[in-house]
């Protein structure tokens, strides 16, 4: 991974999380690592547990960037879920996964899209 | 929280009803269908998620699981879309209220439309025997739902109405036919027995085996207007009660025939299957028997052209339903019967180049390669087949003439009147026309005046006729006898019923 998109990443994540606690979530926690996989920002809003996946781009690509979260990489996030709850003792609570895309549009304004519910668990 | 609705499976022509539970979770969002789904059932998921999302409402968070009981049949097709839908906006609380007495069925399309189905009319018969009172469909069958009396059909066009409905946003009023208006006062069929030049004996063979609910074979040099007449048999059969509509129906119903042009199927069917046609889709099969050709030529004229050519174990199946009236299939899964009440018209060629009976070309096959054409057709088969026809190949003159002879409206009402007769004979039994008396009925029915058994004793000794012809004989003059009006078979109904034994004259 290069520096620059280390870096656009890092501002990425910064800026969701501005986002979310703009929209009424509360930041639990950033960076949660397991061995499986990391999830990027976990936060609660209106007594739901979110798993939000952040994904930034220096530029639009064609496609939709909640497409960019690949199966595989579900799986890592639900793992990461998973050892989260069980680590944390959580049982019993709503949870769900939300996927926040950031991408500069050809006006190189920056858009911040939040797809609430993207995935779930087969 | 836990949420029932109910839904139906169909086995064969009955219907059983399904319970689809919803049942939702807290922990991680995800869906799960359990009670042995298909494939197509499997799908739901994505349909009913796009739909619900596509309607204006919300996938919730949370782990559903989805059971349809009973967990122990196995359940196809995409029928149970709506009742998961809608059970999953119920536990939700998307949608206010519960639904407790309805059956509700129906696919969902991605943009949240409610998509026609098959079997409505068999599921909707069989839900109201069982006691259900009102049923939510999609909006295309509901003509076809209506036809079962007694039970309020609602039908939706998207899953946004269903869900108005159930929540009392939304009144709609039970969908309610006229079933007397499905009936034509004149059947439209566009082929008409005055199109056939000619070929007078064998209208007249056809008059018969239509009067007498007799099989047929057709042997004729190509071009000779097999095909063309047999098409026009259906034309000149009486036209189907509704009981026989319904049963009609509902077979093209669970096959998925109906094509939501027709509700009620008023006209006899006319199935043609071609020779390459393999012996599970005469009879029917599949994992969970579907009706075949047979069944699907209920009530109708099963035509099969080219007779020789159809593979040996094609035409064995036969032998069952020709002789029973229905055909019962068993695969490990389930074993099912199906009604197949036919009349077989099978066409072919004298030998193997066509022109064997023709007096203008000549016959190029080795008497050989014409033996082995006839011992293609299996003996007990041809047993079944009562009238045996040689249609002639037309002479010039007669092509260039104007088609003449009478209209099928004509033949109808004679057949008819000659079917009515037979009903009130045979009421009371199994049997409902002359071609189908048992042994002990031909006895009874078929008396011989002394002339007419004369004629029969002689016929036998100089035509060479078998013990096998005698009783086929006394059937079609029983029929002979019936559509001219006479009690007793007379020497005359003996003389023409004779005719219609080429096969046997010839010693094969």
């Amino acid at each position: 991974m290069g520096l620059e998109s280390y870096l656009l990443g890092k501002d990425g994540e910064k800026l969701a999380e501005s986002y979310l606690t703009s929209r009424g979530y509360s930041i639990i926690e950033t960076n949660f690592h397991s061995q499986q996989g990391e999830i990027d920002i976990v936060a609660e809003e209106s007594g739901c547990l979110v798993f939000v996946e952040v994904k930034s781009y220096s530029y639009r690509s064609y496609s939709l960037p909640v497409f960019a979260v690949k199966k595989s990489k579900k799986e890592n996030i639900i793992h990461a879920a998973r050892y989260y709850l069980y680590k944390k003792k959580i049982r019993g609570k709503r949870c769900r996964f939300d996927v926040i895309a950031i991408y500069k549009n050809s006006k190189n304004e920056t858009v911040i899209e939040l797809f609430k519910n993207a995935f779930g668990v087969k | 929280m836990l949420v029932k609705t109910f839904s139906a499976a169909i086995l064969g022509l009955d219907a059983y009803i399904i319970e689809v539970e919803v049942d939702s979770q807290r922990g991680l969002p995800g869906q799960s269908i359990v009670g042995l789904p298909d494939l197509s059932v499997k799908e739901s998921r994505d349909r009913v998620r796009a739909a619900i999302e596509n309607s204006g409402f919300e996938i919730p968070a949370s782990y559903f699981t989805i059971n349809l009981a009973p967990a122990d049949t196995k359940k196809e097709g995409p029928i149970y879309d709506l009742p998961i839908a809608l059970g999953m906006l119920i536990v939700s609380e998307q949608i206010k209220r519960s639904i407790k007495d309805a059956v509700i069925l129906g696919e969902l399309s991605l943009d949240g439309c409610v998509r026609r189905i098959n079997g409505i009319l068999p599921i909707c018969m069989s839900l109201k025997e069982q006691g259900m009172r009102s049923v939510i469909i999609p909006h295309e069958n509901r003509d076809e739902a209506a036809l079962v009396e007694g039970l309020a059909v609602i039908p939706v066009k998207t899953l946004k109405q269903a869900a108005d409905y159930i929540s009392g946003k939304e009144a709609i009023k039970p969908h309610k036919v006229d079933i007397r208006s499905f009936f034509p006062p004149e059947p439209e069929w566009g082929i008409d027995f005055l199109d056939v030049k000619g070929q007078g004996h064998v209208k007249r063979a056809l008059e018969v085996a239509a009067a007498g609910g007799h099989n047929v074979l057709l042997v004729g040099s190509p071009g000779s207007g097999k095909t063309m007449l047999a098409r026009r048999l259906p034309t000149i059969l009486p036209p189907l009660s509704l009981n026989e509509a319904l049963e009609v129906t509902k077979l093209f119903s669970v096959t998925g025939l109906l094509n939501g042009k027709k509700a009620l199927i008023t006209t006899r069917p006319f199935r043609s299957p071609h020779h390459t046609t393999s012996d599970i889709g005469i009879i029917g099969g599949g994992r969970i028997p579907r009706p075949g050709e047979v069944s699907l030529s209920h009530h109708g004229v099963l035509f099969m052209d080219e007779f020789p050519e159809f593979k040996r174990e094609v035409v064995e199946v036969l032998r069952q339903p020709l002789e029973d009236g229905q055909v019962t299939i068993s695969r490990a899964h389930s074993t099912l019967t199906y009604p197949a009440e036919f009349m077989l018209v099978a066409a072919m060629n004298p030998c193997p180049c066509g022109n064997y009976m023709d007096n203008t070309k000549k016959c190029i096959c080795s008497s050989f390669s014409v033996q082995r054409y006839w011992n293609k057709l299996s003996g007990p088969l041809l047993d079944r087949i009562d009238l045996h026809v040689e249609v002639g190949r037309l002479k010039e003159d007669e092509l260039a003439k104007q088609p003449d002879g009478e209209p099928s409206k004509i033949i109808r009402s004679r057949v008819a009147r000659c079917r009515e007769l037979q009903g009130v004979r045979y009421s009371g039994s199994k049997t409902f026309c002359n071609g189908r008396m048992t042994p002990k009925q031909v006895r009874e029915y078929c008396k011989l005046e002394s002339e007419a058994e004369e004629l029969l004793k002689s016929a036998i000794l100089h035509l060479n006729l078998s013990a096998r012809a005698y009783d086929r004989i006394l059937k079609i003059s029983r029929t002979i006898a019936d559509l001219a009006g006479s009690a007793d078979i007379q020497a005359c109904h003996i003389a023409e019923a004779t005719q219609y034994r080429m096969l046997d004259k010839q010693g094969r």
